[in-house]
């Protein structure tokens, strides 16, 4: 491995020839590290050539900058020492369903993205973003039940305690839940999951599993 | 206010007694004070080490050489006049916010600095006193500048220090009647630059992101020996190696930005020639030039440790 270690201030290079990637800052117009570990640069491909042959001289389009770029995780596969991460706005999280009124439904946020997170995270899911269509009937006890595993996606950092988070796509809503009798269920359509032993069917709101 | 809560030992110094028959014996030794044996521009040797505690985020540690009585035969920690300084921090975070804390657009920043109660030779109590308290919000400051709060949301961090052996504010010897007895605190100035090295090697390990690695230095104004009588200007000062300090100052710096985030200046400087003493003495200028000065040795010292703990990460040491 040739990799070189950049410590948090390092110059890294100009703005000029470099896009900064996550791990690095900028100041005085030049790319600093902000974290430790190693240094990646990932130049974007290159479009195979002209698609069409070219009929009028143009003037060639700038070449797009390497990403210059410091990893964050750099102890994968060593278990001790991983990094923290925070849910961000837009990052899809896996979460549990502890509470639901009326209104809203209050949930614990577990993962984020791949990590699964150290601390207590809250999140919200509010009525309104539950589903993409005929927000007007959705009701929340007929798409979460405390328990369910949500997957969803984060639209805001929202208040001083909750993320606020959406399941109005298809592949977003619930993707475990256990009955009223406290058996696992399986999905059968988009609002609905059985369960394999009563045969009974619950409301929830479902995730597309593909 | 007093701890109920544990049986505390006496309040006052509780270090051991020194029978008057020992010190007829070896008058010389016991009663000598140390002397600073590098030269004036030379830090003492430091040991910085990450990753000390599994559990947190981020920690480090940090060992400042003691200094010894020259004449001294008796190994560096049973012998009366050590001095070292013996740090610990540890980085928790980012972690979420409690419930009641209001909404925050960055990171929430947290210091704690506590000495042990056996970290000096006048015995500290369990709670956290005003010096402790003042170590922190200096600490705060230094650290404030360099982390980019807006990267971590709504998150807190908390930085606790821990330190094992503090530096002496004078030399224990002056404490029983020999020279003067007026000593202000000249010891935290030296504690708090370790505070802030160490709590940046822990930072950069709980990779936490920072515009730089703010490294702490320190210089101090102390009067001449027998030797040189006029005031000398001295990197990391040792306060129990100096009859008498007449000035100290504290950086926290940062090398690569060439910025300051923290300064704090002690003692008797800067009056020009109103007085025959600091009218040969450095300039405040000085001062905090070789203060930051300092800085760069411990910087040095701070990002070799850290590429040795990127190195360890990657598992190729």
């Amino acid at each position: 491995m040739s990799t070189t270690i950049a410590v948090p201030g390092q110059l890294l290079g100009a703005t000029t020839d470099f896009l900064p990637g996550p791990g690095t800052h900028i100041h005085a117009s030049s790319i600093h590290a902000s974290i430790l570990g190693p240094i990646s640069r990932t130049v974007p491909p290159k479009p195979a050539g002209p698609s069409k042959r070219l009929t009028k001289i143009t003037k060639a389009t700038p070449e797009p900058l390497p990403t210059i770029s410091i990893d964050r995780d750099i102890s994968e596969g060593h278990g001790q020492g991983k990094r923290e991460i925070i849910p961000e706005v837009s990052s899809v999280v896996l979460c549990k369903v502890t509470r639901i009124t009326p209104r809203q439904a209050n949930v614990n946020i577990l993962v984020v993205g791949e990590s699964v997170l150290d601390g207590d995270w809250q999140g919200l899911i509010r009525v309104q973003d539950v589903r993409a269509t005929e927000k007007d009937k959705v009701k929340i006890f007929e798409s979460f039940r405390p328990g369910d595993v949500v997957r969803a996606a984060v639209i805001s950092l929202g208040d001083q305690s909750n993320y606020y988070l959406s399941t109005a796509r298809n592949n977003l809503g619930v993707i475990m839940a256990t009955s009223e009798s406290g058996n696992a269920m399986y999905p059968v359509s988009w609002k609905e999951y059985r369960d394999p032993e009563t045969g009974a069917n619950e409301w929830r709101k479902v995730a597309k599993p593909f | 206010m007093t701890d109920r809560r544990r049986i505390n030992g006496p309040s006052g110094g509780t270090s051991a007694p020194i029978f008057s028959k020992y010190l007829a014996k070896t008058p010389n030794e016991l009663l000598e004070r140390p002397t600073r044996s590098r030269p004036n521009n030379a830090l003492r040797k430091m040991f910085l080490k990450t990753g000390v505690t599994p559990s947190a985020s981020g920690s480090a540690y940090l060992e400042l050489e003691a200094s010894k009585n020259p004449k001294s035969t008796a190994p560096g920690l049973s012998s009366p006049s050590t001095s070292g300084l013996k740090l610990t921090c540890t980085v928790h975070g980012p972690r979420p916010l409690p419930k009641s804390a209001p909404f925050s657009p960055h990171i929430i920043l947290t210091t704690h600095v506590k000495y042990a109660p056996f970290a000096t030779r006048k015995r500290r109590g369990y709670l956290r006193d005003s010096s402790e308290r003042d170590l922190g919000v200096h600490l705060e400051t230094a650290l404030r500048g360099v982390i980019i709060g807006d990267r971590w949301p709504k998150s807190g961090v908390e930085i606790i220090i821990t330190i094992l052996e503090g530096e002496e504010d004078q030399w224990w010897g002056d404490g029983i009647g020999h020279g003067n007895t007026a000593a202000a605190e000249w010891g935290m100035m030296s504690v708090l630059s370790g505070c802030i090295t160490v709590a940046s090697a822990a930072i950069a390990d709980a990779g936490i992101d920072c515009v730089d690695v703010v490294a702490g230095g320190v210089a101090a104004v102390v009067k001449g020996s027998a030797k040189g009588p006029s005031p000398n200007l001295v990197l990391d000062p040792v306060p129990s190696e100096h009859k008498e300090i007449i000035a100290a100052c504290i950086v926290g710096y940062l090398p690569s930005r060439d910025e300051i985030t923290d300064l704090w200046v002690k003692g008797d400087i800067g009056h020009g020639n109103q007085n025959e003493d600091t009218a040969q003495s450095a300039s405040y200028e000085e001062l905090a030039d070789s203060a930051v000065q300092a800085a760069l040795g411990s910087h040095r010292v701070l990002i070799a440790a850290l590429k040795e703990t990127a190195d360890v990460k990657i598992g190729r040491s």
